[in-house]
């Protein structure tokens, strides 16, 4: 079927429109990062920095202060603890719900299920009342099991689906040979679903990553901030906000995620597509 | 599979064992605790000694305006994002369907809000909504549209339009991949049946395109409920919930109490009266959608 190109030439147009205001914030936020800091009120306030005005001093500022690296470093160990707890729990649980019937196997899977729909900060005060008992306040052990519970019900969800699919012979071909349930498990179920488990890893980094409330609500010292409640505290901090630090922190907190984004954007479409279409 | 031997069983539940242990202790037992809590007189002061109060912190909340202001917030919110986002995302989603060059390129780049962080997004539209800031400047130096400097932030129904205009703005990319996906999955002989048939290309959006996704839109639209009530972060780092707790959501005005007076009972009643009213339109809106099916059918 032939379209006349003024139609096609339509698409594009708007398209670009589109993207220009997906992208414009992010833009202002860069060039705000790249102007000196005592000018961010500046009058008439313009988009674009005046080109001799573009300095990186507020980059030069964040990262030589410790505190960027120690953020950053909380923030590294908080989302890698994370995606590597649930990756490995979430397939555990996924293997067995997908191949095994064992009495409670409906009920635990609807469980599951149903709180996927509860928004995690509905559960902020009793989950505070339980990091207090456990005496995690202010430790980073007080975010790694939260957040890996948080993300368990949807990455089973997601593993499992493509758990179900591994083909009935493959498994008992293992088993003929005498493969015991571990060595099926990790010989074989888990090589065969790497892509679910990737694509579930990349939103759980992200979750991690990016969670303000909860981190926001357990930890208070400056030495165990994650990012988020870093940038959020520089925000807060004085009463007139230092724009140009908070952006330049901001931006440079964005390249792990950009990174991920890029890397593994086929792994990104698998995952967000999985649970939509089916249905 | 087998699981006959011992051997087996024991790994069985090996494996199952992590999984529960943390889905118990960090999910179950918060939920449960949830619902105590939500019945309980239950302040920061007196963590060790709760006593059992009835429906107490039910009345207290339903009693209270400010409570009634964040959940008329959140309901207004949510009405106006959802439907926004779903129109918006769609629309970009058939447009880059239409295309072939480039459909990569568009996708990624719509994505990219979608990925900023809450926290830093928030920021950047605070930044801008500025009594100082940029949009006041556009509007009133370039424009001449106002008079003065509008203060965005510091009224209800315009601090709220900025949380909305920032939840659009993020939620598009979201909707505009699941839709493409599911765009790509409608049979194309159907749509050149229809061509065949003299459709136009609204008749063929509203007679294959719709129907076709019909699965896609409820899931979106569920999911985007859930995502609306869950606003906080935006509001948090716009507003505040400022002035005098105006532009609060549930969520917002939840932590204020439990957080900053210390209230965790009361909080927990809120929390469970947003799970329900959450549950009741998940039922009300997959019911929608089967008396659709429905309707359909009969006319068909």
């Amino acid at each position: 079927m032939k379209e006349k190109k003024s139609v096609i030439f339509f698409r594009y147009a708007l398209l670009t429109i589109g993207v220009i205001l997906s992208c414009l914030p992010m833009i202002y936020m860069i060039s705000t990062s790249l102007r000196p800091n005592g000018a961010l009120y500046e009058y008439p306030p313009r988009f674009f920095p005046k080109l001799q005005d573009v300095t990186v001093e507020n980059y030069q500022y964040i990262i030589s202060q410790n505190k960027f690296y120690i953020n950053f470093f909380n923030s590294v160990i908080v989302s890698v603890s994370t995606v590597a707890l649930a990756a490995i729990i979430s397939s555990g649980l996924a293997f067995v719900i997908a191949r095994f019937q064992f009495p409670g196997r409906k009920v635990l899977f609807g469980f599951i299920i149903i709180t996927m729909i509860i928004p995690g900060t509905t559960l902020i005060v009793p989950q505070f009342e339980l990091a207090v008992k456990l005496k995690v306040v202010n430790k980073l052990w007080g975010l790694i099991p939260f957040y890996t519970a948080w993300v368990i019900p949807f990455s089973t969800f997601m593993i499992k689906g493509f758990m179900e699919n591994i083909p009935d012979e493959i498994i008992e071909a293992a088993t003929i040979d005498g493969a015991d349930i571990f060595t099926v498990f990790f010989r074989i179920a888990i090589p065969l679903s790497t892509p679910a488990i990737a694509s579930v890893s990349i939103f759980n980094f992200l979750t991690a990553w990016e969670e303000y409330p909860w981190a926001n609500t357990v930890i208070n010292d400056n030495a165990i901030r994650t990012l988020p409640i870093a940038i959020a505290g520089f925000f807060g901090q004085h009463q007139f906000t230092q724009w140009g630090y908070v952006f330049a922190m901001s931006a440079l907190s964005l390249i792990p995620v950009i990174l991920v984004f890029i890397l593994f954007q086929k792994y990104f479409v698998t995952g967000l597509t999985a649970g939509s279409v089916k249905g | 599979m087998k699981t006959k031997s011992n051997k087996n069983k024991i790994q069985i539940f090996l494996l199952l064992l992590p999984g529960l242990a943390v889905f118990c202790f960090f999910t179950v037992y918060p939920i449960i605790k949830l619902f105590l809590m939500s019945f309980s007189k239950w302040d920061f002061t007196s963590m060790r000694q709760q006593e059992f109060i009835g429906l107490q912190n039910y009345r207290e909340v339903l009693a209270d305006k400010f409570f009634w202001t964040s959940f008329t917030n959140t309901i207004v919110y949510t009405l106006v994002t959802v439907p926004l986002q779903m129109i918006l995302g769609l629309f970009v989603a058939i447009l880059v369907n239409g295309i072939k060059k480039f459909q990569v390129t568009f996708r990624v780049l719509n994505y990219l809000p979608v990925i900023t962080s809450w926290v830093i997004a928030s920021l950047i539209f605070r930044y801008v909504f500025n009594t100082e800031g940029l949009l006041n400047y556009f509007l009133s130096q370039v424009l001449h549209v106002t008079a003065s400097n509008i203060r965005w932030l510091d009224s209800r129904w315009s601090g709220l339009t900025v949380a909305m205009i920032l939840g659009i703005w993020k939620g598009i990319g979201w909707n505009m991949v699941i839709f493409l996906a599911a765009l790509q999955q409608v049979p194309i002989d159907l749509y050149e049946a229809a061509a065949i048939d003299g459709c136009n290309g609204i008749q063929k959006f509203f007679k294959i395109t719709l129907p076709g996704i019909k699965g896609t839109i409820l899931f979106v639209w569920v999911m985007l409920t859930i995502g609306g009530f869950n606003v906080f972060t935006s509001i948090k780092m716009i507003t505040g919930g400022n002035p005098a707790h105006q532009t609060d959501t549930i969520l917002t005005w939840m932590y204020y109490k439990a957080f900053s007076t210390g209230k965790f009972g009361y909080s927990a009643a809120v929390s469970f009266i947003m799970a329900f009213t959450l549950g009741i339109m998940a039922i009300f809106q997959f019911k929608a959608m089967r008396n659709r099916d429905r309707e359909l059918e009969e006319i068909g």
